[in-house]
């Protein structure tokens, strides 16, 4: 009986100790996690700044780190490589699990940490050739010594980093998920600009236009789907010239349509956005320039941005940064500023590939059979099992699948069969566009940086203390026919092939318009008179008509005025539609509550502040009318892409009497009237249904609910609602967890002022005050000053914390 | 006795090595020095909780409980300030119990396979 004890207690303490060291599903190893002295409480840090000096491998000489009130460094060097390594040193100090997560999710190696689960997730990201782009960027660094030591010395102080932690420090995601960070490479900076390619030139329409197409002809097409747009305002001014003369893509006889596929697809989302615009001196309260930008994208918990002062010989920038890219992406220095938005060209196509047979290692081309080659993908899943997924490679790029995964939406919109032509497998050295632009001094040096930038392709605006300003749509465009890639393609006809690209100075440019500013809210680059094709599907116009019109009127204008701007809720789609849709319900019978949004809509002033009622019916009301004109594509077994908002638009103005408007579902011809109301009477239910009586419920702020999520949507570890204004057809872009990721303000003169904040905070450690300390201004509209530092002898009250980095 | 010879060995090596220390420590001192199953549980339990607890509080002190209130979170607990409370006994139970266990294995096995 003894030994029966002793052994069950035995039994019971090793399955006990085994359990809690082992991550059971969701769960953390709970021993491991919450032991005090390893676990997640080592990372409930001091909320101090350090104040220390550090003695490291690897630097040439030292460099002094100050930080800031809210943890922002700024670094000073004596040399470039010194400054790149204390870069990548404090990003992996502040951001070390965001920087391994991003780049597994981004190469397909999520299955190692997490398991099974990501699984698919893991072979889409492979198929569709994100580490093969991220190689080719590796290589063609090879030709540019300088950028390569640039994102070496940055890879070796992540590492040095790194290598200075024992397991106590690591952070918390690394304890929850119970795995280790692993050596940084060049290769995962190179995911990372992937990453950023994926997100803002990654998304196609083909699929569903083939879909529409083939239901509908190419009339019906060529009348909803223009290639430019009913309202127009264009980034480059209407009637700026060209100074150049166009090369033109070889003649052809017509493109390759396919149509009739039976594709599932998704749809593109609007929000992935952003603002921008200088203000030249002769508006401004200084004489000198101003320049504004505001990205906007998913938002997430660690922060998408990183602030940084770079200081070091020929170099003083700041700005913000991406984790895991060395150099500052948008920002100033002492002679100029910059700011990117997103270009909505088409750099990503479908080409239909016919095997020659099940092998695949043959595929017909008009010039004759073309082989593959093969690229074997080895993911490793966590719990022992290993798998590899092969990958067929054309000539246009990787066949992404030959058959369809089950119940994976993000690939829905894959046709099976297809080889994917996209920029960003293309070799590319977009880092060095930085790494210039850091150190530019005037239009010039801006002009030179922007020729080294790929994708995704991006309207850098700018401005200099010289009182230039300028905006650039810039990137590689492939040189196109008009409507080339609108449609899936013939993988066999060369003239279906992309011929080349674009020149680069012959990217849309202007420098000083008579206008006096330049702006750009991710509509078409250019009027009809440009000689090139980039695409036919912009963002609409709406941002960019409220910017110029504000902009248009701004004398005098100072960073508070700009600062404004950017927060401005103003709607001109509400003001475009709006008095069309009330008068359209003046006709029909309204219940009380139906009455008070009625009167509440017709006093409304097409701003959705956060408190508006008007704004939650409105923006629910046109969704739903838009869903009702276009039910005629709604098919669950082939899904069609929907005609833009803007086309939209232009048929409730102009076209009273369309057939769209019918509802062919019902017997009887709906008008254009009755959808209005009966899309009002839908939108009136759904709020009362979700949100109780027509009340302060209903106000705008509580209907959107903006929050922040964590990266890894880990529960707690996001930020709660935030009450705040925005829409996607205002300035201010800000919808449900996506929005201005980054508001910076710069006056330029001759100590250059800058103002900036985005959503989170500069640590990515949710147990720092540091992690989210700048959301409450960033809710608010507010911008904190930059600071921005000379020397680091400068005394500034604001210098919080230091740490010098020595030589070992 | 026991309590103070488990306390302070734990407290001592998981200094240097990961949590699971705790077992084999309150395992040996239970095997050489309790006197009931009662006495061998108790010790280690208090013990173990108690340093892990006044541990873990010290850390989340200096941190004004931000990261273990949010960790509640994850452990299905409301967004509210108090959740590190909770925490802070979540893990002085889990070490606890822990050690405990080890510990009556320690006392029966040396009844079982020693002879007094």
């Amino acid at each position: 009986m003894k030994t029966f004890k002793a052994v069950f207690l035995l039994a019971i303490t090793i399955i006990t100790f085994v359990a809690l060291d082992k991550k059971l599903g969701m769960m953390p190893p709970l021993g491991k996690f919450l032991n005090p002295f390893k676990g997640f409480w080592q990372k409930a840090e001091l909320q101090q700044l350090p104040d220390k000096n550090f003695e490291i491998e690897g630097l040439i000489s030292e460099v002094e780190i100050l930080f800031d009130d809210h943890a922002i460094p700024h670094i000073f060097a004596e040399n470039d490589h010194d400054l790149y390594f204390a870069q990548g040193y404090v990003t992996a100090m502040h951001r070390l699990w965001q920087l391994d997560f991003q780049t597994r999710f981004a190469a397909g190696r999520l299955s190692e940490v997490v398991g099974e689960k990501a699984l698919e997730l893991d072979r889409y990201q492979r198929r569709l050739g994100m580490t093969y782009g991220a190689e080719n960027m590796v290589k063609e660094l090879e030709k540019h010594p300088k950028i390569k030591a640039m994102t070496e010395a940055y890879a070796d102080g992540i590492n040095a980093y790194i290598s200075s932690l024992s397991a106590e420090d690591y952070p918390v995601e690394f304890k929850l998920l119970d795995y280790k960070p692993e050596k940084w490479t060049v290769l995962n900076t190179g995911l990372l600009l992937k990453l950023m390619s994926a997100t803002l030139a990654g998304g196609s329409d083909e699929f569903y236009m083939s879909n529409a197409l083939g239901k509908f002809g190419p009339e019906v097409m060529n009348d909803l789907f223009p290639n430019y747009p009913f309202r127009e305002e264009p980034i480059i001014p209407k009637g700026t010239p060209w100074k150049f003369k166009p090369i033109e893509p070889e003649a052809s006889t017509g493109t390759s349509f396919i149509g009739h596929t039976d594709i599932k697809t998704r749809e593109k989302r609007e929000g992935i956005g952003s603002n921008n615009w200088a203000v030249s001196g002769s508006r401004t309260a200084s004489g000198f320039p101003l320049l504004a930008n505001d990205p906007h994208l998913d938002l997430t918990l660690p922060a998408i941005w990183y602030q940084i002062q770079l200081v070091g010989p020929g170099i003083n920038v700041n700005g913000v940064s991406i984790p895991g890219a060395p150099g500052v992406i948008i920002g100033f220095n002492q002679q100029v500023a910059w700011g990117v938005t997103n270009v909505g060209s088409d750099v990503l196509d479908w080409y239909e590939i016919k095997f020659k047979n099940n092998r695949k290692e043959e595929y017909f081309h008009e010039e004759g059979w073309r082989k593959t080659s093969k690229r074997i993908e080895t993911i490793k899943v966590r719990g022992g099992k290993t798998l590899s997924d092969t990958v067929y490679y054309t000539h246009h790029g990787p066949v992404v699948y030959t058959q369809k995964p089950k119940n994976f939406g993000k690939a829905s919109n894959i046709p099976a069969g297809y080889a994917l032509r996209w920029i960003a497998h293309d070799p590319s050295v977009d880092v060095a566009t930085f790494y210039y632009l850091n150190r530019a001094k005037n239009y010039n040096d801006y002009r030179k940086a922007l020729t080294f930038y790929t994708a995704p392709a991006q309207n850098f605006a700018f401005a200099s203390v010289e009182n230039d300003i300028a905006i650039t749509a810039n990137g590689y465009f492939p040189l196109k026919r008009s409507g080339h890639g609108k449609f899936l393609l013939n993988g066999s006809e060369k003239q279906a092939e992309w011929q080349g690209r674009i020149p680069v100075e012959h990217n849309p440019t202007v420098l000083n318009p008579p206008r006096g500013f330049v702006s750009s809210a991710n509509q078409p680059s250019t009027d009809r008179s440009y000689p090139y094709y980039l695409n036919w599907d912009f963002a609409g116009y709406e941002r960019a008509n409220r910017i110029n019109t504000r902009l248009t009127a701004m004398q005098n204008a100072t960073a508070d005025s700009l600062r404004k701007l950017q927060t401005d809720n103003f709607s001109v789609l509400a003001q475009n539609v709006l008095p069309l849709m009330t008068q359209a319900l003046k006709s029909d019978h309204l219940n009380a509550t139906e009455q008070e949004a009625f009167n509440l809509l017709s006093k409304w002033n097409y701003t959705y502040d956060a408190q508006s009622i008007a704004a939650s019916i409105f923006e629910i009301w046109h969704k739903d009318l838009h869903k009702k004109i276009w039910d005629e594509f709604h098919d669950p077994e082939k899904p069609m892409r929907t005609p833009s908002r803007d086309r939209t638009v232009q048929l409730l103005l102009k076209e009273p009497q369309s057939r769209w408007f019918d509802v062919v579902a019902t017997p009887v011809k709906e008008s254009r009237e009755q959808l209005i109301q009966a899309s009002f009477k839908f939108a009136i239910d759904s709020l009362s249904r979700k949100f109780g009586l027509l009340g302060k419920k209903w106000q705008w702020g509580f209907v959107k609910n903006t929050h922040i999520p964590h990266l890894a949507k880990i529960p707690g570890f996001g930020s709660g609602l935030l009450f705040t204004g925005g829409s996607k057809t205002s300035v201010n872009a800000l919808a449900e967890s996506n929005g201005p990721s980054w508001r910076m303000v710069v006056d330029l003169g001759r100590t250059p002022k800058a103002y900036g904040i985005f959503p989170g905070g500069q640590s990515g450690n949710p147990g720092s005050v540091f992690y989210d300390d700048m959301i409450s201004s960033w809710t608010e509209g507010q911008l904190d000053e930059l600071l921005f530092l000379r020397s680091k002898e400068e005394k500034n009250p604001r210098i919080k914390g230091r740490l010098t980095l020595s030589k070992k | 006795m026991l309590f103070l010879l488990i306390a302070f060995s734990c407290l001592l090596f998981q200094f240097f090595l990961p949590w699971w220390i705790i077992g084999p420590l309150a395992f040996g001192f239970s095997f050489w020095k309790a006197y009931s199953g009662r006495n061998a549980f108790q010790s280690a339990f208090y013990a173990v909780a108690l340093l892990w607890a006044v541990i873990a509080l010290i850390h989340t002190l200096e941190n004004e409980n931000i990261l273990a209130n949010r960790v509640g979170q994850l452990f299905m607990l409301p967004a509210w300030n108090f959740n590190w409370v909770i925490m802070l006994m979540v893990t002085a139970l889990i070490g606890g119990l822990a050690a405990g266990v080890a510990a009556l294995a320690g006392y029966y096995c040396r009844l079982a396979f020693t002879k007094r």
